[in-house]
């Protein structure tokens, strides 16, 4: 288990109390689980995402990630529509463990309210939930 | 109340390499290091070694020790071995049951005759205090003594394919030990004032206990030895075996193996219901036409006579995806009644299908372009028996998976295999 400080949280993402990550990307935001998330899941064997064209409110389910351990629900941390998944997930779910920031991101949607990203926790502030 | 959570000597090894650690039946234990699919996977290509220190054992000696064990062990000791049934010998050792007056389970257990009058009984973590109370409870007027061995052994096991070869070089005379061990047989003893202690020493002279045993359905052995030797033991297997593939385990890995070999977890696929109509017939004392036991026990009445009838059966399911084992759980039949609850669900990632069937990604005649995704699979308590191949759902709060009621799940295993086949050079 990587210790805090061994974390890796870029600085220009925001991230919520679930531990997924939003970056915004031109006209849309992508959205992935943290480092501390994949490495508190373990090996993620499976990753169960929506349909392009689905609309989401924030804080809704909008897939699920499998570990070897468990199977933990993914919440969208602003509202929106789907435009693109990472459909590389399906044959390789263990790039969420290898690269959570870049390879291993999820959905990319079109936000509703692009103030939500605002609202969504700094690293400063992420890093206060995980020391508890 | 303040609980106090135990470690075992290799606690420190653990947490200085990195292992995500977890409280177990009271022990601060390993759940996985790096990756737990490649813990998995190196059980079955090449080695784990799996720090076991928290498990219990027992001893039971005395003029009356074999009269005592038959009264309260499942298995029957003088017909326990082989397909003709018999007698278990010095160097064996069978698995069964420690049951209550209902026929439930207290707790599973594997019992080695050491020698004459003399049992080494090794039960589950936390479980040594309640089953030495169990028998000396129903000792009655019998000669015996039992002793808790509870904390006072180190024990670790090394499984795959590659374990007798990397345990070779730290054993002292590794050809004697190796000639004549076929599965569930062992040597030697932790104890140095033993008389067996000499059958089987480290290069540095400790005496250890060698079985062919695990937990995993793999090759290899489980050992006992002193606490304040296991340490360097641990160190010298990852050491020798580094250039095999060895890998340090936790406790997750060696849950998806032995889901994988159908082996029962205890207080969790066998517990506080009737010992029988379960995937391991073997561990009860039946006659050869299996309509009766060969011996009286505790809980044979009830097992005869249950209060309820229920039925343990193995599953297979069609992918990797699972849901959460547990009260909660739904077994459904076509219909979608609920016909019970989901006991284990696990997966194996060392397993997929192709053309049909399951291979293992040690299967040796898996197709060229085979890649294992993994199978979930694990057990289910039902209200009626369940023909292999037949389809049900399981259901937690979130999803529904169908799967297949099985009686084998893995293929080629290698726990079986003839002892020639593991020591040959490749």
């Amino acid at each position: 288990m990587k210790a805090i400080s061994e974390l890796k949280l870029p600085d220009n993402l925001r991230y919520t109390d679930d531990h997924e990550w939003a970056k915004p990307d031109g006209d849309t935001v992508r959205i992935g689980i943290s480092d501390y998330a994949q490495d508190q899941l373990g090996d993620i064997v499976f990753v169960e995402l929506p349909e392009v064209g689905s609309t989401f409110d924030k804080g809704a389910e909008f897939g699920t990630v499998e570990s070897v351990k468990a199977v933990s629900e993914l919440y969208m941390p602003m509202g929106g529509k789907v435009t693109a998944v990472n459909e590389t997930l399906a044959d390789e779910p263990e790039r969420v463990n290898n690269d959570p920031y870049d390879s291993g991101w999820m959905i990319e949607i079109e936000a509703s309210d692009a103030g939500e990203f605002d609202a969504l926790k700094s690293k400063a502030d992420y890093l206060e939930i995980l020391k508890g | 109340m303040e609980t106090t959570i135990k470690s075992t000597p290799l606690n420190s090894w653990h947490r200085s390499n990195g292992a995500n650690m977890a409280d177990f039946g009271g022990y601060d234990m390993p759940l996985w290091y790096a990756s737990v699919k490649d813990e998995h996977l190196a059980v079955l290509t090449a080695a784990g070694v799996f720090d076991t220190s928290h498990m219990a054992a027992v001893t039971v000696t005395g003029p009356k020790a074999t009269d005592l064990l038959q009264h309260c062990f499942t298995n029957d000791l003088d017909a326990c071995m082989g397909p003709s049934k018999k007698p278990l010998s010095p160097g064996r050792a069978v698995y069964g049951a420690f049951l209550d007056e209902k026929g439930h389970s207290i707790d599973d257990a594997i019992v080695f005759f050491m020698a004459a009058q003399n049992y080494f009984v090794v039960v589950n973590a936390g479980m040594g205090g309640a089953i030495a109370d169990h028998l000396e409870k129903n000792r009655g007027g019998r000669d015996a003594v039992v002793l808790d061995l509870t904390d006072r052994l180190g024990k670790m096991d090394i499984q795959g394919p590659e374990a007798a070869r990397i345990l070779a070089p730290l054993l002292a005379d590794p050809d004697a030990v190796f000639a004549g061990m076929p599965y569930f047989s062992f040597k030697g003893h932790y104890d140095p004032a033993s008389p067996l202690a000499d059958a089987v020493r480290l290069k540095d002279g400790t005496p250890i206990l060698l079985s062919r045993t695990g937990y995993t359905g793999e090759f290899g052995f489980e050992i006992f030895l002193s606490p304040d030797k296991i340490g360097s033991l641990w160190e010298g297997l990852l050491d020798t075996g580094y250039a095999h593939g060895i890998k340090p385990c936790g406790l997750a890995a060696r849950d998806s193996l032995r889901a994988g070999a159908v082996l029962p977890l205890s207080h969790q696929d066998i517990g506080h219901w009737p010992f029988i109509n379960h995937p391991w017939p073997f561990a009860l004392p039946f006659t050869a036409d299996q309509t009766g036991f060969t011996k009286d026990f505790i809980g044979r009445a009830a097992l005869e006579n249950p209060d309820e009838v229920l039925f343990t059966q193995a599953f297979v399911g069609k992918d990797l995806r699972k849901i959460a084992a547990g009260e909660e759980s739904r077994v459904l039949d076509a219909d979608g009644r609920s016909i019970g609850t989901v006991l284990t669900c696990a997966t194996d990632m060392g397993i997929g299908r192709a053309d049909g069937r399951i291979f293992s990604v040690a299967s040796p005649d898996r197709p060229e372009a085979f890649k294992a995704r993994g199978l979930c699979c694990g057990f289910l308590k039902v209200d009626r028996k369940l023909s292999p191949g037949e389809h049900v759902d399981l259901a937690d709060s979130r999803r529904k998976i169908t799967v297949t009621i099985t009686d084998d799940v893995r293929p080629d295993r290698t726990a079986r295999k003839p002892f020639s086949e593991m020591i040959a050079s490749r």
